[in-house]
């Protein structure tokens, strides 16, 4: 029970950390491409503080709510994914080291729901502003979430029924027992990795917050305290999808450690490509979700259900 | 970070955070603008110092006027000032804001941009060079150290003075006044 406790509390502030330092990472990575010194590794910490002792403009409840339903969202998501460690006993997967407190309930089902709130929550809070930059952020938001969701669903449905189960935690046992689901599963892998960039809203898919085009979209009433909240939401967001990435395909970890490790890997290889593409149209966007990753991971389900049918 | 830095951000989190995270709304008038790409970009990295370009002025806390200010875009820049969150700092950057530049005679643009809106500083010369900006930022940061960028507490407590010119100008203004003026402040007064 006592651990149970603990581990409530840690994994959101493991998130929060490593989230909001990936946050700096990305700005020092991208300008180190860019052949510039770049930003402190702590900036994004500067920012948030900084805006926090801003004074906060409201546009109303649902403005304030919004912002509070996306971070929670974020934040819960968080308890559903295992963070290293490894199943000693299948039975019950809280009695040791797996860093996942809520991992006996729900598994990728409530997973898929629970990241839905972000978006959500951004655009009932960014409608109530009534600004036109933010409604346009607003639909293409969901928009991208349409398209990526198509090929995302797919790709969960091949490793769900390779596996035959909806338990992350179980999925990442077996794939410590049996080899990654890279090799397992590899064209949702691959599928998985094109659609990365449009999970987290990084280049070429960052066109939800186009500062150029429309004034950084939904965020473009948010100032204050509300837009250290969506800072630090955004860190959380980029740790669940990356987190769910490695869990899913890279065999989770053995410990905490290890999962990081991985973790950064596939954030590193996502930014570097991010930082040599342009940012691609809404249009364009939709079309690339629902050709090349639709088209893998259709292929790698037909695959896997005929291999296990035989 | 410098060691002898940590008492201070112990000390005042919310200032230094101002001073090293100065994300700043670019007002592009006239030709100051040009010289604001290569500041931020590859050659010099603003970014460095934590000072990057933002779109909105919800966002930001540094105000850029980069060039001459004619009077159809005073109004815009008003407007933005008041949408910014305090605290904020306003800097001038080129010599048209200081006092009219090489449109000293004309009759459509502003001399003194202190008028209307409070500066915290000056960026002087015509073109000022993008070191001139990084100057600039330093100057800035004493002046946050030292509690003198109070450009938005000046703005609050002469509000009353800032809107009559501001009326002299324009005539009627089109947006209700940002704080209760003198005459609202009587009524309120029981």
């Amino acid at each position: 029970m006592v651990t149970r406790i603990i581990q409530l509390l840690l994994s959101p502030l493991i998130a929060l950390a490593v989230g909001v330092l990936f946050l700096g990472l990305s700005r020092k990575i991208i300008a180190r491409i860019h052949r510039r010194y770049g930003p402190p590794l702590y900036q994004p910490v500067i920012d948030v503080i900084r805006m926090m002792s801003q004074r906060s403009i409201s546009h109303g409840s649902l403005f304030e709510l919004g912002v509070v339903l996306a971070l929670a969202g974020s934040l819960v998501t968080v308890l559903f994914i295992p963070l290293g460690g490894t199943v000693i006993c299948r039975q019950n997967p809280l009695a040791h080291g797996v860093l996942c407190p809520l991992s006996s309930s729900g598994g990728l089902l409530v997973v898929m729901y629970l990241m839905l709130f972000g978006p959500l929550g951004l655009a009932l809070g960014a409608g109530d502003s009534a600004n036109p930059n933010a409604s346009i952020g607003v639909s293409r938001k969901l928009l991208l979430a349409l398209a990526y969701e198509v090929p995302f669903l797919l790709v969960i449905l091949a490793v769900m029924s390779h596996y035959r189960t909806i338990s992350i935690t179980e999925i990442v046992a077996r794939q410590q027992e049996s080899g990654w689901g890279v090799l397992s599963v590899p064209l949702s892998a691959v599928a998985a990795f094109l659609i990365l960039p449009a999970m987290l809203g990084i280049r070429p898919f960052d066109l939800v917050s186009a500062p150029q085009e429309i004034a950084s979209g939904p965020l473009a009433e948010y100032g204050g305290s509300y837009l250290a909240l969506l800072a630090v939401q955004k860190g959380v967001h980029l740790f669940v999808v990356i987190a769910l990435y490695v869990d899913l395909f890279l065999g989770g970890g053995v410990n905490l450690a290890t999962f990081l490790v991985k973790m950064l890997v596939v954030f590193v290889a996502a930014e570097m490509i991010a930082a040599v593409l342009p940012r691609i149209r809404i249009e364009s966007a939709v079309r690339f979700c629902w050709k090349w990753p639709t088209a893998l991971a259709l292929l790698q389900m037909a695959i896997t259900v005929l291999s296990k049918s035989v | 970070m410098d060691r002898n830095q940590i008492t201070k951000w112990l000390k005042s989190p919310a200032k230094m955070a101002h001073k090293y995270s100065l994300h700043a709304v670019y007002f592009c008038t006239g030709c100051g603008i040009i010289e604001i790409p290569p500041v931020i970009t590859t050659r010099w990295d603003a970014e460095r110092f934590g000072v990057l370009p933002v779109a909105t002025p919800r966002q930001g806390n540094l105000f850029m006027i980069t060039g001459y200010v004619s009077l159809k875009t005073l109004k815009a820049i008003i407007r933005t000032y008041e949408q910014m969150p305090d605290p904020k700092y306003t800097v001038g950057f080129g010599s048209c804001p200081i006092n009219g530049g090489m449109y000293w005679d004309s009759y459509n643009t502003i001399k003194h941009l202190d008028r209307y809106i409070p500066v915290d500083g000056w960026i002087a010369g015509c073109m000022p060079r993008p070191e001139a900006v990084f100057v600039g930022v330093t100057h800035l940061w004493t002046l946050i150290d030292k509690g003198k960028a109070d450009g938005y507490l000046r703005y609050k407590r002469y509000y009353a003075a800032y809107r009559r010119n501001q009326e002299m100008l324009f005539g009627e203004l089109q947006w209700p006044p940002l704080y209760p003026t003198e005459a609202e402040a009587e009524e309120a007064r029981p």
